[in-house]
């Protein structure tokens, strides 16, 4: 469904990103771990064309990305959740919601993916015209997610969506995450959340210093000597 | 994340109170004139609506779309030179003239607006301001074509014919209807801008451009729009100044002390909403005036000609105008963020509290 193919990438003249091969199929959860500053947020700042790669090739579904504006790449079917929440702190919950449906294709489906949101975000429901900057940074994370809910997502890309969340509360996000992709979502997560993000994965990816250095399975890199000793302390 | 004290929140929805008030407040002022018929007064009402266009026409691009443009001048000396060169030169009468004003804004618009829409925060600012600037020694530059400093001067603007009545330009009454008309203009616009789906589009990218982004909402082109609506105000708020004063050169409509008047209305008044622009123009204009002009009270019989106000002022503030602002602006920034009209919500909804729960002690004390 995406792919990644040989992908270079640098600010500046610093290369953070080394031919990187990365794939995506229907219906997976796909998550790319790593240390900070390893080069995965950019992974993703790629795919939406927020940035330009040096070379290399990003295919979703056959077509080419290198000349889709960063807005039409929504408007294909992928949808980014932005690091650190991004909500709009002055818009209330429905308000946010309905940024969401910004893509004209998606708005005729604006109310059921609304109540789609709210029955997996309960807490969303019962505080919809609560203005977004007054949440909690969970129920932050739960609005930023269905906002990207709402622009019906054919593949969504999710940035850290543990950051700064409590240990209970991160665990309530991968399982919606989890439910989400069992909806029919493909998911590509980037995460420093290694025990948690591989658990739910069906496949992952291991980056150090903008290298892929392992792929494989969720659960047999869970048990990889090298991610243990290297990302779980064990 | 990039949060910003100054803007407040505009509340939604359609107010019925909010609606009377404003008709009756257009009502007062339309048949205002029939009562006062002071030429200074006229005057000064002009001013004000003219400070109104001003504040709410920036409004669209500073305060909904948070895009803080300190380069305004640039679109309101252009409306003032088309409208007026169109008249001078050309002969064409300056309400037709003024619709090529306002399309030479949009149009200077969209190019700066491409070009500077690129640059973020501060950086967008500054380019606004060099902008204006750039414009302003063009002006001046080009002699030939645009007089330089020596300017235009009004010579004669000729008789508006609407059906059988005939409206002649020469005393200020026209000028107040035509303020009073095209600032309720401005207000409505405004109000239609916040209530729309553009409204929200500005107003997410003001709260989050990296999210509004990543919703497919194209930043740079909605800023555009923004400007755009903005320009197209603000030139003919420009197009109108020049008609009113009857003179104009480079330094009085493309300085930077007219665009910094367009933020100051909105900073002063509550950026981002729409009573913000007014309220600002009603603190700014009279202030300004009574520094600038303190004899101004006198005409209007509020004091007696040998006043030791007016005489404090002439002797210690007449020059001071700017500095008073300065200080005002300081005194807004630190104490009431959200402007005049943010205090006034505050004290509003303290009031309010309060009452509500003396209603609900009040019954518990006497069980």
């Amino acid at each position: 469904m995406l792919q990644i193919r040989k992908l270079n990438f640098a600010y500046g003249d610093l290369q953070v990103l080394w031919d990187v091969d990365l794939e995506v199929k229907q219906g997976e959860i796909v998550t790319v771990v790593g240390a900070n500053g390893a080069g995965k947020s950019t992974i993703l700042r790629n795919v939406s064309r927020l940035v330009r790669p040096a070379s290399g090739s990003i295919t979703f579904e056959g077509h080419e990305l290198s000349h889709v504006p960063s807005h039409k790449v929504v408007e294909m079917g992928i949808v980014q959740v932005p690091e650190a929440r991004r909500i709009f702190p002055e818009m209330t919950v429905t308000e946010n919601l309905r940024m969401g449906s910004f893509v004209k294709a998606t708005r005729k489906d604006r109310e059921r993916n609304m109540e789609r949101v709210f029955s997996l975000f309960p807490r969303l429901a019962e505080r919809k015209s609560q203005l977004g900057g007054t949440m909690s940074g969970g129920e932050q994370q739960m609005l930023a997610i269905g906002r990207g809910l709402m622009g019906n997502p054919r593949v969504m890309l999710l940035d850290e969506p543990s950051l700064g969340l409590s240990p209970l509360l991160v665990r309530n996000i991968f399982e919606i995450i989890k439910e989400i992709n069992r909806q029919g979502t493909t998911i590509l997560l980037v995460e420093q959340n290694v025990y948690q993000s591989l658990r739910i994965s069906h496949r992952a990816y291991v980056l150090e210093t903008g290298r892929v250095v392992l792929s494989g399975p969720g659960a047999e890199l869970l048990d990889n000597a090298h991610v243990k000793k290297a990302f779980l302390g064990i | 994340m990039d949060r910003r004290p100054l803007l407040s929140r505009a509340p939604r929805g359609f107010s019925v109170l909010g609606l009377v008030l404003f008709v009756a407040a257009i009502a007062a002022l339309a048949v205002f004139p029939s009562f006062v018929k002071k030429p200074y007064v006229l005057h000064m009402g002009v001013v004000l609506f003219l400070a109104v266009i001003q504040g709410q026409a920036w409004n669209v691009v500073g305060g909904y779309a948070g895009q803080y443009s300190v380069g305004h001048a640039a679109f309101f000396g252009i409306g003032a030179y088309v409208t007026m060169m169109l008249l001078e030169v050309n002969k064409i009468a300056p309400w037709v003239g003024i619709w090529a004003a306002i399309a030479a804004a949009v149009l200077v618009s969209l190019v700066i607006g491409s070009i500077t829409f690129r640059l973020r925060g501060p950086y967008f600012v500054l380019a606004s301001i060099s902008v204006a600037e750039i414009i302003r020694l063009a002006t001046l530059h080009f002699k030939e074509f645009t007089r330089g400093a020596e300017g235009f001067l009004v010579s004669e603007i000729p008789t508006l014919k609407i059906g059988a009545t005939e409206i002649e330009f020469f005393t200020k009454r026209p000028f107040y209807f035509a303020a009073l008309g095209l600032a309720v203009l401005t207000i409505i616009a405004n109000w239609i801008v916040q209530h729309s789906k553009l409204g929200y589009y500005f107003q997410a990218i003001r709260e989050d451009q990296d999210a509004a982004h990543s919703l497919g909402i194209n930043p740079a082109f909605y800023k555009n729009v923004a400007l755009a609506i903005s320009a197209a105000f603000t030139a003919a708020a420009g197009g109108f100044y020049a008609m009113f004063v009857k003179f104009i050169d480079p330094n009085t409509v493309f300085g930077l002390d007219i665009s910094v008047q367009f933020v100051l209305i909105c900073i002063i008044g509550g950026i981002g909403t729409i009573l913000g622009p007014v309220i600002g123009a009603m603190v700014l204009v009279p202030l300004s005036e009574i520094l600038r002009n303190p004899k101004g009270l006198v005409q209007l019989g509020i004091v007696s000609s040998d006043s030791g106000f007016v005489r404090f002022v002439e002797a210690n503030l007449s020059n001071a105008h700017m500095l008073v602002y300065g200080i005002l602006v300081v005194v807004v920034i630190l104490f009431a963020p959200e402007g005049v009209l943010g205090v006034i919500r505050r004290l509003a909804s303290r009031v309010r509290r309060r009452a509500s729960s003396r209603g609900r002690t009040e019954p518990a004390a006497t069980a």
